[in-house]
């Protein structure tokens, strides 16, 4: 199974933190430490050399027959820790997978999107993988499940907040979302962006 | 009011400087208490999306878990993902609040809403804890056969975690389960392929029944996702059914020569291999074809296929090391990739692939691997402390290699030669020398040299002590090599870079402790101890480890001893000023060492034999500790004075003048021998050889009478092993044999306190307690109750899931096979006593070996344990030639010894007669027993 989904930009910072099955060894403090570990390993290692990390100094912290998978898009890396019961091969086509699906429901997808909607981000994930099990694999079908509860969020939180143009509490908005100030939302005081700022 | 949003949180903290962050931080989470205690809903949602993210930044969010349940139960759908978002997050096993969600969960599942309920899946697969695993299996497996297949689907993966938490569902579910494999609906039944391969990993035998429906995917689905996993889910199950091994090669062949998907075809070779269908008949063809599958990876371009391809053979080596063999070339290379990931695989692949024939060219390999080169080019930019580390490497390597220097400009370190990965590759070495009791070397001076190499080019200072473990090992249990370890060893000693860079951390001076210890113990084969004695004792050898210090005391004093004894055999009177003048030396540098400050040189300084006390104080005035070792040379040095006192009027006459301070000793009579008799004073200190000691004496020492490790100390446990416990003291048998052995009977404690049920049977039967079938049958009764009871204590973890279905097996009723490969140490441990081997046997076991090289493999047993074992000869591997018989000095272990370290943990048991196995007979039992009855009583 897939033990945990990290993604962190190529300065280390943390774009997403997922643990389906955390390390048991680790105190908290450790467990947060870990992904800036795995950036520090990841991000020393040219684009040449290949996807999986064997790193001698993380042995104590998987059982042994745990492998991290990653990838890296523009300054992102995605970093799959997995086990033996998953294909290493299969886990590179399926952050392939994790990431058309966030281009789909981004357009164009580039860091800022996963730094400003990170509540979506987990929800295109839940998409493709629940409880540590691959759901789903087919990006137009995880495309529509993304798209039909985005739906279900907004039309939810339209009802709630019927002067707002577009939401923002959910996360559920489109890019440019929180941009838009109206005197409207503006009273309503849910619309995000400038008004605090 | 306007409160802060994510974004506006977000982009607050992308503008805040390194420096301000803190701040910004502890005045947002400041905003945050004061939010979530709002009573308006989406105020309190906001608050917790904020929270939730920087709990992703590493700030603790726990304090307002009750808060994110209240969320959760908001009955707006993007409130409620908050909330459930935060409840995956920030909920651990042990939150307690999660107790609160079992009826927000219920309600969830139950919705009418299709959204409602992904979610809710999604979040309780996260957060659920045997509890909820109890409350909502009922509403979960009714979920399986939900109207829509995207429920179904996470329906199915939750059950997983269901199973994983409340493993007692899985009766109830598995039939569910199982018809979900032929679900219209393909991401259904992929899912279910993927819940049972999970399940499968543990104990796949269960899941057999499941094979036929697998195949059926197998043979028609095209969907390569499914067909990976359907691949792994068949591999782990084939182990358990030949036939099934039989049926899958057919479609995995075809499968494996057409499929263009790489990552398939990878899995097929892979399951092929762990699955075990390379082994029965036209196995070979179809390893043949996988290795040259994974050979194309291994060249291919594309490095996660090298990657793979290295992992897979390594699993191959066991069942087909020729095949791999033909690819051995390549392999090696990979172990100078530049990319750490193939180097640690490649390493695994090359240490299980090491014979006796490619053993020495493989570690050679790996040793040149470790030496700096300039021709290691990469194009990672080393690291200031990098650039150090091998400057510091250049330095000792120059010594032993002697490869020429220029390394004032030397090239980038491979940056990713780590030191956790040098020691690793060290450690490999070492391991792959030392494996199955130095099998595959056949040159042990070879390997001696290895191991000197190595502590030279490591350049890791953690592995010393292993080099040193191995090295005395070596030396002591092959006496062959013993004149040449010595010579290395003064090489070693010799060193004055090595033992000036001791301090540095990345040196690996440790190896002087060995060496110290190794010609102290065997300086009969040195050329020169006179010469030796001295270096031991140089100025600079203050900078050392205490540790190392005192052995090099030890040793210097051993040395000395053996010198001075062995010119007295030709004892020749013009000698004498060399002598006095070596002892002169010998005080001069010790004198040194009593103002170290370190105790324990102190202590060993003054740790030999008392001398006569009319010496005392008299000329060591000047150090107020009695210091022994100084007492004993003195002693020496007047002796001797006084031997030449005696010549003097005689024939030597240049000789300085008698020392006359001495008046008490001059009145005593030296006349017999023509030496001076105090040459032979620290002789003693060397007597007996020091040999391996074999692993299992300790197990021999019997336990005490009257001392019963089986009682407990705590009462409450008794409740729940009584049973246990009636069984075995139903039989009188049995008990009278657990009291007649130590072992036993430290082994029946030691399982008790695991529980563990099935062990304990095993080792009765090991004991020849034979059980009627009646008493089978209240033992089965008994034990059922017995987990039963467990099951509703709270305090008890049931370690063994009940869901097993499948009849227990009756362990009684496995027949009990001799395994007669097994060497004799382990035959013995196992079913007691075994009958003398003949004379004959045992001259028939040398005659097969054909090199001259002596290895113990078993060390020895104390003459002093009585060993039930001890008739049967040792198993002297490869030697013709005699073995020791010494049995009468193996027993005395000079107290002087250091025993108490460095000795390495002997793993093996292939012989446990050692040395006076050889035709003695059982010696007494150990009279330790009395002793240690009155201490425990």
């Amino acid at each position: 199974m897939i033990h945990a989904v990290l993604i962190f930009n190529t300065t280390g910072t943390s774009r997403l933190t997922k643990f389906y099955l955390p390390p048991s060894s680790l105190t908290p403090a450790q467990k947060a430490a870990l992904p800036a570990q795995i950036f520090h390993l990841v991000s020393a290692r040219p684009s040449s050399l290949c996807c999986f990390l064997d790193a001698p100094s993380l042995s104590t912290t998987w059982e042994p027959d745990t492998r991290i998978v990653y990838r890296c898009y523009a300054t992102l890396f995605f970093v799959f820790v997995v086990d033996s019961s998953e294909s290493e091969l299969g886990i590179l086509d399926l952050i392939q997978v994790f990431v058309e699906s966030l281009d789909r429901a981004f357009e164009n997808v580039c860091e800022l999107d996963l730094v400003f909607h990170f509540d979506q981000v987990h929800h295109i994930l839940a998409e493709i993988i629940q409880g540590g099990l691959v759901l789903e694999t087919n990006v137009d079908e995880i495309a529509s499940a993304v798209s039909e509860s985005r739906k279900a969020r907004k039309e939810s939180y339209s009802a709630a907040n019927p002067l707002s143009l577009a939401g923002s509490t959910g996360g559920m908005g489109q890019r440019g979302a929180n941009s838009i100030s109206t005197p409207l939302g503006w009273l309503a005081g849910k619309v995000s962006g400038l008004t605090s700022g | 009011m306007f409160e802060r949003t994510l974004s506006d949180l977000i982009r607050g903290l992308r503008a805040s400087s390194k420096k301000d962050e803190p701040k910004f931080i502890s005045l947002a989470i400041n905003e945050i208490r004061s939010e979530v205690r709002s009573k308006d809903m989406e105020l309190k949602a906001a608050a917790i999306l904020k929270l939730t993210y920087l709990d992703m930044l590493g700030y603790d969010m726990s304090w307002a878990s009750f808060h994110v349940v209240e969320v959760m139960s908001s009955s707006k759908i993007h409130l409620k993902a908050v909330g459930y978002l935060a409840a995956v997050q920030s909920f651990k096993a042990d939150t307690d609040v999660i107790m609160l969600t079992t009826n927000t969960l219920k309600k969830d599942i139950a919705s009418p809403h299709p959204a409602d309920i992904t979610i809710a899946l999604d979040g309780l697969s996260h957060i659920v804890t045997p509890d909820l695993g109890r409350d909502l299996s009922h509403d979960l497996i009714a979920m399986l056969n939900h109207s829509r297949p995207r429920i179904r689907k996470r329906a199915i993966l939750m059950m997983y975690k269901v199973l994983m938490k409340y493993p007692e569902v899985l009766p109830h579910s598995f039939n569910r389960l199982r018809e979900k494999l032929d679900d219209p609906d393909s991401g259904v039944v992929s899912a279910t392929v993927n819940v049972l391969c999970e399940l499968a990993r543990r104990d796949p035998q269960y899941y057999l029944p499941l094979a036929p429906q697998l195949f059926d995917i197998l043979t028609k689905s095209s969907n390569n996702w499914m067909l990976i996993k359907v691949i792994k889910l068949l591999g782990a199950l084939a182990p358990f059914e030949p036939r099934l091994v039989k049926k899958l090669q057919k479609p995995v062949t075809d499968l494996i020569s057409t499929t263009p998907a790489v990552s398939l075809l990878y899995e097929c070779v892979h399951t092929c291999i762990i699955g075990g269908m390379l082994e029965g008949p036209g196995g070979n063809s179809l390893a043949k074809t996988c290795i040259d599958k994974l050979a194309a990876f291994l060249r291919d371009p594309d490095q996660n296929l090298k990657y793979i391809s290295l992992l897979a053979m390594a699993k191959i080596v066991p069942s087909h090391p020729h095949l791999v063999a033909a690819h051995q070339d390549e392999i090696i290379s990979s172990i100078e990739d530049q990319d750490i990931s193939i180097r640690m695989r490649a390493l695994d692949l090359v240490s299980s692939m090491v014979t006796d024939y490619n053993l020495q060219s493989i570690v050679q390999r790996l040793l040149a691997y470790l030496v700096p080169s300039q021709e290691s080019t990469t194009s990672a930019l080393p690291s200031a402390a990098q650039s150090l580390a091998r400057t510091a490497a250049a330095v000792t390597s120059d010594m032993s290699l002697a490869t020429p220097v220029t390394r004032a400009d030397a090239s980038p370190t491979p940056s990713t030669l780590t030191s956790a990965y040098r020691l690793e590759v060290c450690r490999r070495i070492i391991t792959m020398c030392s494996r199955d009791a130095y099998e595959n070397v056949t040159d042990f001076e070879w390997y001696l040299s290895v191991l000197v190499d190595l502590a030279y080019v490591s350049n890791v200072g953690s592995i010393g002590r292993d080099i040193n473990d191995k090295l005395l090992d070596v030396v002591v249990r092959v006496r062959g090599v013993r004149t040449f370890a010595v010579g290395l060893m003064l090489r070693l000693l010799n060193d004055e870079i090595l033992l000036e860079n001791c301090r540095d951390p990345t040196s690996c001076s440790e190896v002087l402790w060995a060496a110290a210890w190794i010609c102290g113990e065997y300086c009969s084969e040195l050329a020169s101890p006179q010469e030796l004695a001295p270096l031991l004792l140089q100025p600079n050898v203050m900078l050392l480890p205490d540790e190392t210090i005192t052995i090099y005391l030890q040793s210097a004093l051993k040395i000395f001893g053996h010198w001075a004894a062995e010119v007295s055999k030709h004892w020749d009177e013009g000698l004498l000023p060399e002598i006095k003048d070596q002892v002169d030396k010998m005080i001069s540098n010790l004198d040194r060492f009593t103002t170290s400050p370190h105790i324990e040189v102190q202590e060993r300084v003054s740790f030999f034999l008392a001398s006569p006390a009319h010496l005392h104080s008299e000329t060591l005035s000047r150090t107020a500790q009695a210091s022994n070792i100084f007492q004993l040379l003195t002693f020496m040095r007047v002796d001797l004075s006084k031997h030449q006192e005696k010549l003097a009027p005689s024939s030597i006459s240049n000789l300085e003048s008698p020392n006359s301070s001495l008046p008490s000793l001059s009145k005593t009579s030296w006349a017999e021998p023509s030496f001076p008799k105090s040459l032979y004073l620290i002789r003693p200190l060397h007597v007996g050889e020091l040999n391996a000691i074999a692993p299992q004496p300790q197990a021999n020492v019997r336990v005490p009478e009257g001392l019963d490790l089986g009682i407990r100390i705590l009462k409450t446990a008794g409740l729940l092993l009584a049973h246990e416990e009636g069984i075995e003291n139903a039989s009188p048998t049995a008990n009278r044999r657990r009291k007649g052995k130590g072992k036993a009977e430290d082994e029946s404690a030691k399982e008790k306190s695991k529980g563990t049920k099935k062990k304990k049977r095993d080792h009765l039967m090991a004991e020849a307690y034979i059980e009627n079938p009646g008493d089978a049958a209240a033992r089965e009764k008994r034990r059922a109750e017995r987990i039963a009871l467990m099951r509703d204590d709270p305090y008890y973890l049931v370690d063994d899931p009940p869901h097993r279905s499948a009849p227990q097996d009756d362990v009684d009723s496995i027949p009990i096979i001799r395994l007669d490969d097994l060497p004799s140490g382990v035959r013995t441990r196992a079913f007691g006593p075994t009958p003398v081997l003949s004379r004959s046997s045992y001259t028939s076991l040398r005659s097969r070996s054909s090199t001259p090289v002596v290895v113990d493999r078993g060390g020895e047993v104390s003459a002093d344990i009585h060993t039930p074992t001890s008739a049967t000869p040792p198993v002297s591997l490869k030697s013709p030639t005699t073995q020791p018989s010494s049995s009468s000095a193996s027993g005395f272990i000079p107290s002087t010894k250091p025993l108490s370290r460095g000795f390495p943990p002997y793993e093996l048991d292939d012989d446990d007669g050692g040395k006076n196995g050889l035709g003695v007979s059982a010696p007494e039992p150990i009279q330790v027993t009395r002793v240690k009855k009155k201490v425990w009583a």
